[in-house]
C-alpha cells in the first residue's frame, strides 16, 4: 500500500474534479431570486421536494465517518458495531413524529435553525444560546472526523502518507477541503444536495457489487461469520477478556440498546439533520422521506458487514496491524485487497466524496446557527438578509478552517473522543428543541439548568470511563445501577429531571417565564407551495389572508428584505396590526418597528402566525 | 387558523399511527428479542438477518402511517383560498 496505484488514485481524482464541477455549478441551479437571503444560501431556498430531500437526508446521516467507523467497530468487536444499524433503523419513526411539528414552526416563523426555534418558543435568549452553541461545539469535530474517513483512504492509496514532510503529506486534505469550502461558500445547501446524487449512485454501486463479489472470493457467507467468530472468541491479550462477540451478549444488551437510541435521538437534534429537514419543500415530504430512507440503512447494515468481510481475509488483517492495529483502514484495505485498482478506486472516491457531503451540510448548518443565533441575536440585531448571508458565508469557511485544524493538528484520537462528547453534549439540547415541540411546560431557566448539568454530568463521566487502551474517553457507555448506560442516555436522563424539578420550583417562586412566540397552529401549518412558474417570482407559503398574488411585491422595491419571501418579510415587516399587538400586550410589549426594513410594505403577513408573536421575536 | 393539515383526523387513526411507530421502534431497541445465534437464513445468525429485515419492515410501517396522515393537496387549498391566489 505504500506504493501509489495510479488507476485507483486517477479513478478517485476523476470523481473528486466531476464532484467539484457540479458544486460549483450548483450555485445557478434552480436559480434563486436572490441569493442574499439567508434562505437560500443556508436552505437552498427552502424548495427541495421528495427526491432532492431524501438524497440530501441521506447524506447527511450516512457521513464518511459512518462508511470508516462502523465497519471498524464490527471489525474490531463484533456484534456490539451492529448498534449503528440498530440506531439508523429507530432514527427515522422517531423522525416522523418530531420532524414534521418543526418543520411547520419553522416554516411559519421563518426559523433557519433549531437555537431560533428554541429563542422563539421559550422567550430566552439565553437557552437558544445555549442551543446553538452546543450544536456548533458538536458539529466541528464531526466535520474534522470526515477528514479522518479520507484521510484512511488516502493512507491505503499511499497519497502523502510516504512524505516525511508534515504539508506534504497534508496537502491533498488541504486542496480538497479548500475546495469543497469554495463552492460552499459560492452556491451554499444547493452544492451537497447536488454533489449527494453522486455520492450516492458511487456508494450503491461500490456496496451492491462488494455484496455480491466479495464473499464468493472469500468462501461465501459461513465462512466469514465462521472467521469472525473465531477471531473475537479469542482473549484479548491486553484486557484478558474476548474481543467481542458474533451476538449482543446479555451483559452489552442495555448498552446496546441505549446508544441506539441515544444516537438516534441525538441525531434528529444535531444541526445540519435540522438544517435537511428545514430545506424541505413541503410537510409531507419529510414523512414521505421517513418511510423512503431505510434504503440507507439497508446499505449502512451492508457496510457493517465489511467488518467481518475484512476479518476473513488475511491480507487485510496483516495491513491493519502493520498500521499500528487501526482498524479504521479495514475497509479501505478490504477494496484494495478484493477488488481490480479501477474498482477499488469507486470505493475510495465513495468514500471520499461520501465525507465531502455532510461536512459541507455540516458546516453550513453551524454556519446558521452562528448567524441567526449569535451574530443577529447578540452582535448585530438590525443585519440585513443580505448581511446575513454574508456572515454564514464566511463562517462556513472558519468552521472548515476549523475542522481542518482539528483534524491535522490534534491527534485522531482525541477528535473521535471529542465526536464521542458531541454526541452526548448535542443530546442535552433535546428538552429544549424536542420537547419544547409539544409543551411549554417547562420553565425556560429550569431548562437551562438542566442542560448545564446534563453537559457537566456527561462530559466528567466520558472522562472518567477507560477503555480501547484509554484512560479517558475510553467508551461512550458507563456503568448506572449496574447497568452499563450511553452516558448521553444517562446524562439526558439526569437533565430532564433537574429540570422538571426546578420548574415546579421556579413556577412555586414566581420566577418568571419567557415569552412564547408560537401558537399550537403553527406546529400544525402546512404552507402550500406555489406551482413552479410562480415560484420562480414569489415563493407562497400560505395562501390564506393573502390579498393578491403580488401585492406584498409590488410596490416593493428592489432590494434585500423587498424581495424576502413572505414569511421572511413577515418577520421584519411593519405589518402588525394593532389587533395583533393587542394579541401579545401582556408578555410582549410592543416594540418600535425595527429599522431594518425601510423598504418594506405592510405586505402580506404569515396567515399561520396570525397574531403579533412576530413582534415579540423583533423586540430583541 | 388555516390548518389545510389535516383537518380531523380521527383519535382512531392518530391510535394506529402511534401504534405502528412504536412497534417500529421497539423492534430493534428491545435487543433480548434478537440476540441470538438461532435460527439462521442462509449462514446468517439470527441477530443479523432480523435486524436486516427489520429495516424494509420499519418503512413499510412508516409509509403507512404516512398515507394515513396524508392530507389532499391543492384541490382543497384552491377552494379555501377563494381563488385569490394564482395557482
Amino acid at each position: 500500500m505504500s506504493h501509489l496505484n495510479a488507476v485507483s488514485t486517477l479513478m478517485v481524482a476523476g470523481s473528486f474534479l466531476i464532484v467539484t464541477l457540479i458544486g460549483f455549478a450548483s450555485a445557478r441551479w434552480r436559480p434563486a431570486e436572490d441569493l442574499l437571503q439567508l434562505n437560500e444560501w443556508g436552505l437552498g431556498g427552502r424548495g427541495f421536494g421528495t427526491f432532492v430531500s431524501w438524497f440530501l437526508l441521506g447524506g447527511d446521516i450516512y457521513t464518511a465517518y459512518t462508511f470508516i467507523a462502523v465497519p471498524a467497530l464490527v471489525y474490531a468487536t463484533g456484534a456490539a458495531g451492529f448498534y449503528a444499524l440498530s440506531y439508523t433503523i429507530m432514527v427515522f419513526p422517531i423522525v416522523f413524529i418530531f420532524a414534521p411539528r418543526l418543520w411547520s414552526v419553522a416554516r411559519a416563523h421563518g426559523y433557519v435553525t433549531p437555537g431560533e426555534f428554541v429563542r422563539g418558543r421559550k422567550g430566552s435568549q439565553g437557552l437558544g444560546l445555549a442551543v446553538a452553541a452546543t450544536g456548533i461545539l458538536a458539529t466541528m469535530p464531526y466535520i474534522a472526523l470526515q477528514l479522518v474517513g479520507i484521510e484512511s483512504v488516502l493512507t491505503v492509496m499511499g497519497i502523502g502518507s510516504t512524505s516525511g514532510n508534515v504539508f506534504v503529506r497534508d496537502l491533498p486534505l488541504i486542496i480538497a477541503f479548500a475546495v469543497v469550502a469554495g463552492y460552499t461558500y459560492m452556491a451554499g445547501l444547493r452544492a451537497p444536495a447536488l454533489i449527494a446524487f453522486v455520492k450516492d449512485i458511487l456508494i450503491y454501486v461500490t456496496v451492491i457489487v462488494a455484496i455480491l463479489y466479495i464473499p464468493s472470493r472469500i468462501g461465501g457467507w459461513g465462512h466469514i461469520f465462521g472467521a469472525a467468530s473465531a477471531h473475537l472468541k479469542t482473549v484479548n491479550p491486553a484486557t484478558h477478556k474476548p474481543y467481542g462477540s458474533i451476538v449482543v451478549l446479555p451483559a452489552g444488551e442495555w448498552a446496546y440498546a441505549t446508544l441506539a437510541l441515544g444516537s438516534a435521538l441525538a441525531l434528529f437534534v444535531y444541526p445540519h439533520a435540522s438544517t435537511g429537514v428545514f430545506a424541505a419543500k413541503r410537510r409531507d415530504v419529510i414523512r414521505r422521506n421517513a418511510a423512503m430512507l431505510p434504503a440507507y440503512t439497508l446499505v449502512l447494515g451492508l457496510i457493517a458487514l465489511f467488518g467481518y468481510m475484512a476479518r476473513a481475509v488475511p491480507a487485510v488483517n496483516a495491513g491493519v496491524k502493520a498500521d499500528g492495529n487501526n482498524p479504521q483502514l479495514s475497509v479501505p484495505l478490504l477494496f484494495a485487497h478484493m477488488f481490480p485498482s479501477w474498482f477499488a478506486g469507486i470505493g475510495y472516491s465513495a468514500i471520499v466524496v461520501g465525507a465531502l457531503v455532510p461536512a459541507a451540510i455540516m458546516s453550513i448548518a453551524a454556519a446558521n446557527l452562528f448567524t441567526r443565533t449569535i451574530y443577529k441575536e447578540l452582535l448585530k440585531p438590525d443585519a440585513t438578509p443580505a448581511q446575513e448571508t454574508r456572515v454564514a458565508r464566511v463562517a462556513s469557511l472558519v468552521m472548515k478552517i476549523g475542522a481542518l485544524g482539528f483534524a491535522l493538528e490534534l491527534n485522531k484520537t482525541f477528535s473521535i473522543n471529542l465526536q464521542l462528547l458531541g454526541g452526548i453534549w448535542i443530546l442535552q439540547t433535546f428538552p429544549a428543541i424536542v420537547i419544547s415541540l409539544y409543551t411549554r411546560w417547562f420553565h425556560r431557566s429550569a431548562l437551562i439548568f438542566g442542560w448545564a448539568v446534563g453537559m457537566a454530568y456527561g462530559t466528567v463521566q466520558a472522562y472518567r470511563t477507560s477503555g480501547g487502551g484509554q484512560a479517558h474517553f475510553g467508551a461512550s457507555a458507563a456503568p448506572v445501577f449496574g447497568h452499563i448506560t450511553y452516558i448521553g442516555i444517562s446524562a439526558l436522563i439526569l437533565n430532564v429531571a433537574v429540570a422538571a424539578v426546578l420548574t415546579v420550583i421556579f413556577n412555586r417562586v414566581g420566577v418568571t417565564d419567557g415569552y412564547d412566540q408560537t401558537r399550537p397552529a403553527d406546529y400544525r401549518a402546512d404552507p402550500v407551495p406555489v406551482p413552479a412558474a410562480a415560484n420562480a417570482t414569489t415563493r407562497v407559503p400560505f395562501n390564506r389572508r393573502r390579498p393578491g398574488p403580488s401585492a406584498g411585491r409590488a410596490g416593493a422595491p428592489a432590494g434585500g428584505s423587498a424581495s424576502s419571501p413572505p414569511w421572511e418579510r413577515a418577520d421584519s415587516a411593519v405589518a402588525d396590526s394593532a389587533a395583533d399587538r393587542a394579541a401579545d400586550a401582556p408578555a410582549a410589549p410592543a416594540a418600535p418597528a425595527p429599522a431594518a426594513a425601510p423598504g418594506t410594505v405592510p405586505g402580506p403577513r404569515s396567515p399561520a402566525a396570525p397574531s403579533g408573536h412576530h413582534r415579540a421575536k423583533h423586540a430583541r | 387558523m388555516a390548518q389545510r393539515a389535516r383537518p380531523g383526523k380521527s383519535p382512531a387513526v392518530w391510535g394506529t399511527v402511534t401504534v405502528l411507530l412504536v412497534v417500529a421502534i421497539l423492534g430493534t431497541l428491545l435487543v433480548p428479542i434478537y440476540a441470538r445465534t438461532l435460527p439462521e437464513l442462509g449462514n446468517f445468525p439470527f441477530f443479523y438477518w432480523f435486524q436486516l429485515i427489520w429495516v424494509p419492515t420499519t418503512a413499510v410501517l412508516c409509509w403507512i402511517c404516512y398515507l394515513l396522515l396524508k392530507t389532499k393537496p391543492a384541490p382543497d387549498a384552491g377552494l379555501r383560498n377563494g381563488g385569490d391566489v394564482r395557482r
